[in-house]
């Protein structure tokens, strides 16, 4: 004998404490060799009336439902009350959370948008129902079963490999021993064996509490510690766990640098250089001056291509707050106007004396660097744009005070009409 | 009864004559032998060599895989080949790869269920655990992939510190519902499918530490016709479940690509078009396992060649629909008169990445059509080489698809070539090591064969056999 | 176990009574005056009227023409599967297959109005059109109809050598001709996939120029499916109520049948999910606008229809295994399903009657210039004539042919089969 089969000995005798405890008899086990021979003695014991009986198989035998009379189970139901919940939690998960507790737009896409929902939902729909069958399946069977005293049968063991079963309880009202025996002999049973069992109650091995009690133990460290570092605070640094992210190996814009002149580790631009496309030496493109002056006019040739240019970034930079008419009612000043708050500047209408007087080149200017509460949009806003917005800006003050002069002669007679 | 028997052993079951059912499994077996076979190789006390072997060099490339994951934790992504504009480059390759593999283990033990294939039996459980193992391997990227992996959990909808919510209407979400959904379901069906076959090891074992363990697997299954009408009852349910699942899994897989907008993602044959080229590596995955796990246990009368003549149809057929999706998206990326898509696939074809869309297409397309000749589909020499090409073929496909649309972006200015570096190809072998370390344990230690379903298949010697 | 009938097949079991057959022509004759009817209603309406008979003769004619496709795919995929219980159902797919020779007749209307139907077919708009210009080279008339007459050829080459290998075989006996067909099978499935996909492409698609999906193709294989699997269980039901095929289609048949027609269910709500899932979410404009024109105007209750009609509802209805086996729960289904089929190519079809309608006298293929919902008393008579003449055809071909594969080498496994 295998040495670790006697180290081993005492897990036998944890599972034979009973051995010795008073037995009564549980039930009688009849083997047969074919499936055959098994549902043709199936129907005989269903016919006679017997309830409390089971055949014991090692592969579900076809037809044996309708022999042994075993009616359709309600398991596919409880999948379907399963899945449909699944359905409703995932619907509500994700329009709870992206739709009302945390909305968030993304990629254009609605807050509550069921298309996009259905991939989750379809999981979980099949993920409660496959759970449910699965877990169904074993409480309808009253599995995990720790112990049965088939179990203890010699015959049993094959009936789980190359033998049939059939297993009928003593708690059967029919049960009659000798009668059975009687009967499956002429079933064509190969073997037939009494099975007892401890009467009442039988004791749980203490290693199971002791090792249930164990695992239930640490299985709540985890938890526990979450909860710990969840509700505590601390005033040391935290882990850097990635230390070439955390501590990058160059210098920051403004930082000191101890070799470099000044100490900085930006440098400025050798004196006298100017780097390419940055010399703006015109003063009238790039500033609207002339000495101290503003210039009255453009610097380049207005043409359609121009003012259709400076109407589009007109509307994007400008319509925004000075409305696309630029009476100043764009739907920020709206707004503003209906919060009341008093914090606010109104925009300037463009048609207004003030800014009719302008020469070009201040309006230039503006835009560029800013007025009062507006913010410089050069940032924003190419040179050129500037100036076809300014030309534009023109053609706008002229649209509101048009005289009938301004009107091309072939299509006054119709305006006429 | 013995002459039925002999009859059978002698005879070539891949025959095609229609007057009569050929037999699915061979040699003169009986429940007996069948229980003895694949019980054998559980309680087989000795290690084998080759057995050790094998498990020894899979254990250290595992133990490679797992040191370059904590070398890519502690370093930064940057280890990897990612690099603008190529910011999904080998991880997700390697995911959509290994979630493929996985779909055959479901579509032979759930639709081949469905479709009454009973051939399915002698190969459902190992398929099915490699379709788990092969999960585990996928979900390894994208779980690394996001850099600080430790903050994985922001992916699962549950009140975290910044009393944020993941974002559902992001198909890399959907990806964690679809293949953490994937990944249980199919454990569960695995697993259930097992307890049977567990009760017949506990109630074979001599040892009773192995009787408890396998015991406590076994949930006190006993075998009562009661519990088998609800355990049936389960089985198809969950087969119903699982076939729209694993439709599902790489449609949704499919989606990280195809619903945004750019060129060669983005096209509707995408779906199905996944769905058929996962079942396909799966398939060649299960055929390059079968042969030597059948030769290595003696198992060549329970998975006959007609077996392995199946799934090579099978490949055959899903080969030919790859075929048809690589031709579909050429074609209507020029019907669709769209300049960005039309030169998406000139450049997939005949670009910097040509190398590796031409393996595709011979290894997918190509290499399978031998499968058309009885002889090649079974062969086990031909059947063999033409797996193995059809899993590097699939692995170039995912490859294929994520980078050659990456690395040429809308700007040429943007233009890169993506390499991988060492620690990309070590993370690829290692993973392949993690898959053969679980599968090798499972062979050793689980029942590879379904017993309880093959015993339900065999011809009964007085009644009616319900072989085909 | 129980077993199904086994005994000997008498005549009236295979074989369609006089008087049921005094129907076809009946039908048939019903079919032409109904459509002619049609063509007279649309030339008193004018130009317009045209556009709409052209429209609605497409409907009705895809409508038939998926139909036979179901079939004949039906006819090879069991073929290739060696499949064993459709053995006494596969006779009648033969047989709706075999209609393809009429069908394609019928198709020369479609050809005659291609100007009414597809807009590029009109030389001043290609000329114009940019993207037109650059799918010239597949979408011109001469190259059109030669496409459409190699479709024909392939599914009337299938179709008739499906049907006369089988046929042969009931008087013959002869185990080769099974093996035969199976051979055969292989191929004709990926003839059979890639005529699908372009006659798709062609027929439906280019209604749309513009537009374009790569799932289209097998779009229209799962319509064709449920389609096909409907009209296969109500016809068996009507041969059955004639006395043909009792006891040999039982009810383990009509539960395989109605799997199929949930499997496919299922398959079409996929396949179009699919489809505009992606479109949805990229939403890049010249996609998204072939939906924008199914979704607007009153469309987008049909496109709500479609979703629960042909999947949501079905799929509730077709889940349960008594519905399956249960008669009048298969028909109600089945026929459910078959006006779905007739919804969902309604669909395909008729938002494009508001591009035709936009191009008559208006320069330019602009889209939805017409907008509205066109259901018109066309559309009625167009499916009323198709389906009167295709059920005619059908019945025709029954004549001195037995429904039953007799000598099929699978027919006792057929008969004798039984589901779990």
């Amino acid at each position: 004998m295998n040495p670790l089969d006697d180290k081993m000995r005492w897990l036998e005798k944890a599972g034979d404490v009973d051995a010795k405890a008073p037995q009564e008899m549980h039930g009688l086990l009849v083997e047969f060799d074919s499936p055959e021979t098994l549902l043709d003695a199936c129907r005989k014991v269903r016919d006679a009336g017997y309830t409390k009986w089971d055949a014991l198989t090692p592969f579900p035998v076809h037809g044996i439902d309708e022999a042994m009379g075993i009616r359709m189970t309600i398991l596919p139901w409880l999948a379907l009350g399963a899945g449909l919940t699944g359905l409703a939690i995932a619907f509500g998960l994700q329009i709870f959370t992206n739709g009302i507790d945390y909305p968030f737009l993304v990629s254009g896409k609605p807050l509550i948008s069921v298309p996009a929902q259905i991939p989750v939902a379809f999981e979980l729909t099949v993920l409660f129902a496959a759970f449910t069958t699965f877990f169904g399946m074993l409480v309808l069977n009253f599995l995990p079963e720790v112990f049965h005293p088939l179990f203890r049968a010699k015959r049993f063991p094959r009936m789980t490999a190359d033998r049939f079963g059939i297993y009928i309880e003593a708690k059967d009202p029919l049960f009659n021993r000798q009668q059975a025996e009687l009967l499956f002999t002429r079933l064509g049973a190969t073997g037939v064996e009494p099975v007892l069992s401890r009467t009442g109650r039988a004791p749980m091995p203490v290693m199971i509490h002791g090792v249930g009690l164990t695992l239930t133990l640490l299985a709540l460290i985890p938890p526990a510690l979450i909860v710990k570092s969840r509700y505590s605070k601390s005033d040391k640094p935290r882990i850097h766990i990635i230390q070439d992210m955390d501590f990058q190996e160059r210098y920051k814009t403004q930082s000191a640098h101890p070799l470099l002149p000044r100490g900085a580790a930006s440098m400025e631009p050798v004196a006298g250089t100017i780097a390419r496309g940055e010399l703006n030496e015109d003063d009238h493109m790039y500033r609207g001056m002339a000495g101290d002056e503003f210039v009255r006019g453009f610097p380049m040739a207005l043409t359609e291509s121009v003012l259709n240019r400076g109407q589009r970034q007109f509307a994007i930079y400008c319509a925004p707050c000075h409305g696309l008419t630029g009476v100043g009612d764009g739907p920020i000043a709206r707004r503003a106007d209906r919060l009341a708050e008093g914090t606010w500047v109104a925009p300037t209408s463009f048609h207004t004396e003030l800014v009719l007087e302008q020469a070009e080149g201040q309006i230039f200017h503006t835009i560029t660097n800013g007025v009062r509460t507006m913010k410089p949009y050069a940032a924003q806003i190419e040179v050129a744009d500037r100036w076809a917005i300014v030309a534009y800006v023109r053609a706008l003050q002229r649209s509101q005070r048009a005289s009938i002069d301004d009107v091309p002669p072939d299509i006054r007679a119709q305006l006429a009409q | 009864m013995v002459t039925i028997t002999q009859r059978v052993a002698t005879l070539d079951n891949t025959s095609d004559d229609p007057r009569q059912r050929q037999p699915l499994i061979l040699g003169n077996n009986d429940y007996t032998s069948i229980t003895e076979k694949v019980c054998g190789v559980v309680e087989d006390p000795k290690v084998k060599k080759a057995w050790l072997i094998a498990f020894l060099i899979a254990v250290s490339l595992t133990g490679m895989l797992f040191a370059l994951v904590g070398y890519l934790i502690v370093t930064g992504v940057g280890v990897w080949g990612n690099q603008i504009p190529v910011a999904w480059g080998w991880p997700i390759v390697n995911f959509v790869f290994w979630v493929g593999i996985g779909h055959a283990g479901t579509l032979i033990s759930a639709i081949l269920y469905l479709f009454r294939q009973n051939w399915r039996t002698s190969i459902n459980r190992f398929a099915e655990a490699m379709t788990i193992f092969a999960v585990v391997c996928a979900g390894l990227f994208p779980g690394i992939h996001v850099g600080r992996a430790w903050l994985a959990y922001w992916l699962f909808p549950i009140p975290n510190q910044m009393l944020m919510w993941p974002q559902f209407r992001s198909p890399l979400l959907w990806d964690v519902f679809a293949v953490g959904t994937y990944a249980s379901v199919s454990t569960v069906f695995w697993y259930m499918g097992m307890i049977p076959d567990l009760a017949t090891i506990r109630d074979r074992a001599k040892h009773p530490l192995r009787r408890m363990l396998y015991g406590v697997l076994a949930m006190g299954w006993r075998g009562s016709a009661r519990h088998w009408h609800r355990y049936e009852r389960a089985y198809l349910l969950l087969a119903g479940l699982a076939t729209p699942l694993v439709l599902s899994v790489h449609t949704i897989v499919s989606f990280d690509f195809a619903v945004s907008q750019l060129p060669g993602w983005h096209t509707t044959i995408f779906p199905p078009y996944f769905v058929a080229g996962a079942i396909f590596s799966g398939f060649a995955m299960v055929v390059t396992l079968a042969i030597p796990a059948r030769a290595f246990f003696g198992m060549k009368d329970i998975i006959t060649i007609r077996h392995l003549e199946n799934m090579n149809k099978i490949i055959l057929a899903t080969g030919m629909m790859v075929g048809y999706a690589y031709a579909m998206e050429f074609f209507v990326a020029w019907y669709s008169g769209n300049e960005f898509e039309q030169f998406a696939f000139i450049n997939r074809a005949t670009g910097p990445y040509a190398w590796a869309y031409w393996i595709m297409v011979s290894c997918n397309v190509i290499s399978p059509q031998i499968f058309w000749f009885k002889k090649a589909r079974t062969s086990i020499p031909i059947m063999l080489v033409i797996a193995i090409f059809v899993n590097i073929g699939m692995w170039f496909e995912r490859f294929v698809i994520t980078i050659s649309t990456l690395n040429r972006d809308f700007l040429p200015s943007s233009w890169g070539y993506f390499r991988p570096t060492l620690v990309d190809l070590g993370m690829l072998v290692g993973s392949f090591g993690l898959f053969f370390t679980l599968f090798l344990l499972f062979l050793r230690f689980l029942p590879m064969i379904a017993m309880a379903e093959v015993k339900s298949i065999l011809p009964r010697p007085n009644g009616h056999g319900e072989a085909h | 176990m129980q077993h199904a009938s086994t005994a000997p097949l008498k005549v009236e079991q295979v074989t369609l009574s006089g008087s049921t057959m005094g129907l076809a022509p009946k039908m048939m004759l019903l079919g032409l005056v109904t459509l002619g009817a049609g063509l007279l209603l649309d030339l008193v309406a004018g130009p317009k009227g045209l556009y709409h008979f052209a429209h609605a003769y497409l409907l009705g004619y895809f409508f038939c023409l998926t139909i036979a496709l179901g079939a004949l795919i039906f006819v090879c995929l069991q073929r290739l599967t060696k499949a064993g219980w459709s053995v006494v159902i596969r006779r009648l797919a033969e047989l709706i297959a075999s209609t393809m020779p009429a069908l394609a007749i019928l198709a020369i209307p479609v050809l005659v109005f291609m100007h009414q139907l597809y807009p590029w077919t009109h030389a001043e708009l290609v000329e114009n059109d940019a993207i037109l210009l650059g799918k010239q080279a597949y979408l011109n008339m001469p190259f059109f109809i030669g496409r459409v007459a190699v479709y024909f050829a392939v599914w009337i080459w299938i179709a008739r050598k499906m049907l006369t290998l089988s046929l042969r075989q009931d008087e013959s006996g002869d185990v080769e001709l099974t093996r035969k067909a199976e051979r055969l099978s292989a191929p004709a499935v990926i003839l059979f996939a890639l005529t699908v996909t372009f006659a798709g492409f062609d027929l439906l698609m280019s209604l749309d120029p513009h537009w374009f999906s790569t799932i289209y193709g097998v779009y229209v294989f799962a319509g064709s499916m449920v389609g096909f699997l409907s009209v296969a269980i109500l016809g068996v039901k009507f041969l059955q109520s004639r006395g043909v095929l009792r006891d040999v289609v039982t009810v383990e048949h009509f539960h395989d049948l109605g799997k199929l027609l949930f499997g496919f269910t299922m398959f079409w709500g996929y396949i179009a999910f699919s489809q505009f899932m992606l479109i949805w979410y990229a939403n890049i404009p010249e996609e998204t606008i072939w939906f924008e024109h199914r979704m607007s105007h009153g469309w987008g209750w049909v496109s709500l229809i479609l979703l629960f009609g042909h999947f949501v509802i079905p799929f509730g209805g077709l889940l349960s295994r008594h519905v399956k086996r249960d008669a009048r729960g298969l028909v109600f289904w089945a026929a459910w399903q078959l006006v779905m089929h007739l919804v969902d190519i309604y669909w395909l079809i008729m938002p494009a009657l508001n591009l035709a309608h936009g191009k008559v006298g208006a320069p330019g293929y602009a889209p939805a210039l017409h907008a509205g919902f066109p259901l018109h008393v066309l559309d009625v008579l167009a499916v009323v004539g198709f389906g009167a003449l295709f059920v005619g055809l059908v019945m025709r071909s029954m004549r001195g042919v037995n429904l039953v594969p007799l000598k099929d080498p699978r027919l006792a496994e057929a008969r004798g089969f039984h589901n779990f």
